[in-house]
């Protein structure tokens, strides 16, 4: 054994005052230093991440105000329903690892539970949207149960299923006095009369969701629901009940996923089978993978490029003939590749990356 | 003192190999004790069987007076009945503090980091093992036997009371092997009880003070190291029945 290993490890063994374990006793203090978090709102504006936030939520109540179009209103009210959805599927997906493809599951029960209320009870929207999100909570666990058991691919198929099972209940004749059949329920009233009102109603609850996931895969919780999509026997064997967590991480995520799904029929005052689709979980997988996985704020950007720029920015080629028709989904759908070929990571890192350079740059750092 | 953990008649057959063989032994509290076996005689399956990852198809393990048999793992755990695993398994993608925060936020590990804070409770096992200048780390990018040590700090963020190491030394250099050595040396002063595999006898010998020999999932020996390796059938187990090199 060479000298100086030796005498490093008899320090260890003894317990020397300048070395334990090899190591030098100063680092020892380091782990003082470790926890750095932002302590207040206030500090928190004043971050690079702040100021970005708090600059996009002016931006995106700005543009209703100054442009008073209802039809920018409406894609916009539409995007951040989705956010909240694909935000949803990022906690379930992205940070537990339990890649669910029935995700419209809980969007189509919160949209149908909520309608149901309002229009049969009168409930005000917001507590049948509370209701709508409570009772897609609790489609979470009776999913989430006999889904536990499957992993990966076979989870997937599995959530999947069910979205099929509710999508032909809900289309299913025989039950059209209690279910509606394809006709669904119509005719609720609007959240506000004025739109801009609405928007604003439906931009309070995403920024709260988002609040709320973010808190939430920052506690010890969002600690755990990553272990587990890591590596879960190792989590096992690190004491953790993964079945509790993983159902705990099924109902949060049920929740904002009825609370974007009740949004939505509240939003269009109508509701039909098709929010059963897979369509709609596919929606909420590709925003995430665009914006990134296991970001949770990249959802939203998912959101935004997804609905508002490439569905929208190119729906005037459709005009131009019928056959011309196909044009703004080959387009959105070539881009959607080429973005994914190149930055699986997705887009919302290496956008806040040269942002930050940009910001550093106006700063003069 | 006491037995700390009572295996009784233990059998695992996969199809139709028996891997672990009417297996019995004891361990008793704070005792510091190896497992030792050519490749294939069944220790991590023992192992697997103890910590709850496979369920025996006979037989009893007893842990501080409890049938732990059958419970599943993250129980076992808060028992205080932790292993670690031979291939490392780290949450990959979660800073080095965070893989042992996880360890600490177990029901048992909780109780234990409730003075200090789950934060510090971990900062304070990563400085013991030594990697508390890599604790913002992803374990990606550790090197093997950064990794091993923090396999052993993830155990010890549970509050163990006794610690199944599966071979804790398998693909280390010397200099690192060395510094698991000494960390297990001291787990095992603060009295947590160890139960440790290896199948080089070598590296084992210096180490404890008790082994136990197997073989094809049956108990062959159990002594003081120079006694088992000496002993006429675990040099036939390591060496072949020929007597050419024994």
């Amino acid at each position: 054994m060479p000298k100086k290993i030796r005498r490093k490890l008899s320090d260890a063994v003894s317990g020397s005052k300048n070395f334990f374990l090899g190591i030098p006793r100063a680092t020892r203090n380091l782990y003082k230093e470790i926890p750095h978090q932002v302590k207040s709102f206030k500090e928190w504006i004043f971050t690079f991440r702040g100021s970005l936030t708090i600059l996009c939520i002016i931006g995106t109540i700005l543009i209703p105000l100054i442009t008073m179009d209802d039809y920018i209103t409406t894609i916009l009210i539409s995007f951040l329903i989705f956010s909240i959805f694909a935000a949803s599927w990022d906690l379930l997906a992205g940070f537990t690892g339990q890649t669910s493809f029935g995700h419209s599951v809980f969007f189509g029960v919160g949209a149908y539970v909520a309608a149901a209320f309002v229009k049969m009870a009168g409930l005000p929207w917001f507590f049948s949207m509370i209701i709508g999100a409570v009772v897609a909570v609790l489609v979470g666990l009776i999913v989430g149960i006999p889904c536990l058991r499957l992993k990966g691919p076979y989870l997937a198929l599995g959530t999947m299923a069910f979205s099929l099972i509710l999508f032909n209940l809900f289309m299913s004749g025989e039950l059209k006095d209690i279910l509606g059949s394809t006709e669904g329920i119509s005719g609720l009233p609007a959240m506000s009369e004025d739109l801009i009102i609405t928007f604003l109603y439906i931009l309070i609850i995403m920024i709260i969701s988002f609040v709320i996931l973010i808190i939430i895969i920052k506690s010890n919780i969002g600690t755990i629901f990553k272990a587990i999509r890591d590596d879960e026997s190792a989590a096992d064997a690190s004491g953790i009940n993964t079945t509790k967590y993983k159902l705990i991480a099924f109902m949060i995520s049920g929740f904002f996923a009825g609370i974007a799904g009740s949004l939505f029929s509240l939003n269009s005052r109508a509701v039909n089978p098709s929010v059963f689709l897979a369509l709609y979980s596919f929606y909420a997988i590709v925003m995430v993978a665009l914006g990134g996985l296991a970001t949770i704020s990249g959802s939203v950007l998912g959101a935004f490029v997804y609905w508002v720029i490439l569905n929208e920015l190119f729906k005037p080629l459709g005009m131009w003939g019928t056959v011309f028709l196909f044009f703004p989904t080959l387009i959105s759908a070539i881009i959607l590749v080429i973005m994914i070929r190149f930055a699986e990571q997705g887009i919302l890192k290496p956008a806040l990356e040269h942002l930050r350079e940009f910001y550093d740059f106006l700063l003069g750092r | 003192m006491g037995v700390i953990l009572e295996v009784k008649n233990l059998t695992k057959k996969f199809g139709g190999l028996t891997a672990v063989n009417d297996f019995s032994f004891e361990i008793q509290r704070g005792e510091f004790i190896g497992l030792i076996g050519p490749n294939g005689a069944g220790k991590t399956t023992v192992f697997n069987l103890i910590s709850g990852f496979e369920k025996p198809n006979a037989g009893s393990i007893r842990f501080d007076g409890m049938d732990i048999t059958g419970l599943k793992p993250f129980q076992i755990v808060n028992l205080g009945l932790v292993r670690t695993f031979q291939l490392v398994r780290s949450f990959h993608y979660m800073s080095v503090l965070d893989n042992v925060s996880v360890a600490c936020l177990s029901p048992r590990g909780k109780k234990a980091a409730e003075k200090v804070g789950i934060d510090q409770y971990a900062s304070r096992i990563l400085s013991e093992v030594g990697l508390i200048d890599k604790a913002r780390f992803p374990p990606v990018i550790l090197p093997h036997g950064d990794l091993r040590r923090l396999e052993i700090g993830k155990a010890a963020g549970t509050n163990p009371q006794i610690l199944l190491l599966d071979e804790p030394f398998s693909g280390l250099s010397y200099e690192e092997q060395e510094h698991i050595h000494a960390l297990i040396r001291r787990l095992s002063n603060e009295g947590v009880t160890i139960f440790i595999t290896g199948h080089v006898l070598r590296e084992l010998m210096n180490l404890v003070p008790r082994v136990i020999a197997m073989h094809q999932g049956k108990v062959i020996t159990d002594g003081p190291p120079q006694e088992v390796a000496n002993h006429k059938l675990v040099l036939e187990a390591y060496l072949g029945r020929g007597g050419v090199f024994a």
